[in-house]
């Protein structure tokens, strides 16, 4: 998901040498809880309706905003908006396209975007998140591994413990991706009892990565073990041409294939061989 | 009886003239973090009246948010000196919604010795 998708838009704007009390009036009218600041058609800040409280209505405008607005693009992921706003402390983005102010995001709005592709159990994201990286990465023929990960067993699990605790299997071996994982990589819960995660890492880290997740943990007394299909994309032309479903088709087979010969090892997928 | 009401309105004028000092703010600003001219528009009514002969610093402190002061004082004495000095005085006066305007001389008294041929 990306800002342009949840950005306010267009921009109001008000020029620095009005008043505070003009902004605040002109916030107050709109409904709006920020403006962009404009000297010479350039954008100089940001005024908030917090801002305009906290300062003399008397004084100017380029004497109450937050100065240098922090940007970003319009086509960035509402994720790394996200981060930028946290690793800021701020509570506002501008969004540009072109060199241009085409709109404006809050943390709020993002949070409250980004919550819908979360996974309510898990809290990792839903399958949409993971596809708009693969597709990302593709369109800039970049390469990567995409990991399948599928628990074993699990409906067994459920049949002899009972659902709450597949429930608490689900949270925590969650929580052991999230572990194992670097920041930068991508994982979600891709259906019932199956992750995916997209990794940047060179090869010899993916096995390291998917001995890992294979080994077996233990979550609520319970014994896990997983197998791991793994797809490396490329920009070869022939991967290009596949869709993202067919991707984790690939991968899903692959984690198959190994449940049935060889429970606790990860079989990589040869997308030419299919 | 016939009662008639008469109605008298009248205006008093008073005019008092003075010759506006340019510029008005004389040697120096002190503008507190509440008031109700900031920073920026010192600096644009400075650069207006006297371009090129003010400077605004910006202050950390609890109750000043910026100095302007005349570039021809700056060029006399060190500016950290300058600002703490002015600091030290202001804060026993003003509070955080006032602007105070000051007249800051400084006079340079020089005594040499020199050998006499």
């Amino acid at each position: 998901m990306k800002v342009k998708e949840m950005m306010s838009s267009p921009v109001i704007t008000v020029s620095s040498d009005k008043s505070v009390l003009h902004a605040a009036e002109l916030m107050d009218e709109l409904r709006i809880g920020s403006l962009a600041v404009t000297e010479h058609k350039e954008i100089m800040g940001i005024i908030t309706s917090r801002d305009a409280r906290k300062a003399h209505p008397n004084r100017i405008v380029a004497d109450a905003m937050t100065p240098d607005p922090i940007t970003v693009a319009a086509d960035s992921f509402g994720w790394d908006a996200l981060q930028v706003m946290e690793e800021k402390g701020i509570e506002r983005l501008l969004i540009t396209e072109n060199d241009q102010v085409v709109g404006l995001v809050t943390r709020d709005t993002v949070r409250v975007r980004l919550s819908e592709l979360l996974d309510p159990l898990s809290g990792l994201f839903r399958p949409g998140y993971i596809q708009t990286i693969v597709e990302e990465l593709m369109s800039n023929r970049q390469n990567f591994y995409l990991l399948f990960i599928d628990l074993n067993n699990f409906g067994k699990i459920n049949k002899q413990y009972g659902h709450p605790i597949g429930d608490d299997v689900i949270k925590g071996f969650s929580e052991r991706i999230r572990s194992l994982t670097m920041p930068d990589e991508f994982i979600c819960r891709y259906a019932g009892d199956e992750f995916v995660i997209v990794s940047l890492r060179e090869e010899d880290e993916i096995k390291k990565l998917v001995q890992a997740l294979s080994d077996p943990f233990v979550i609520s007394g319970v014994q896990v073990t997983s197998s791991v299909g793994v797809v490396k994309g490329s920009g070869d032309p022939a991967f290009l041409s596949l869709s993202f479903r067919e991707i984790v088709s690939r991968a899903s087979l692959a984690s198959s294939t190994l449940k049935k010969i060889q429970p606790i090892a990860a079989k990589f997928a040869n997308f030419s061989e299919n | 009886m016939n009662s008639k009401n008469v109605f008298s309105r009248k205006a008093t004028l008073s005019l008092k003239m003075s010759e506006f000092e340019v510029p008005p703010m004389q040697d120096l600003l002190v503008i507190g973090r509440k008031a109700p001219i900031g920073p920026e528009a010192v600096r644009r009514m400075a650069e207006a009246l006297s371009p090129e002969q003010f400077t605004i610093i910006k202050i950390e402190h609890p109750k000043v948010e910026a100095v302007l002061i005349r570039n021809s004082l700056l060029q006399m004495l060190d500016k950290e000196v300058l600002i703490s000095i002015v600091l030290e005085e202001a804060e026993r006066l003003i509070n955080d919604t006032m602007v105070i305007r000051s007249e800051l001389k400084i006079e340079v008294s020089v005594k040499r010795e020199v050998e006499l041929l």
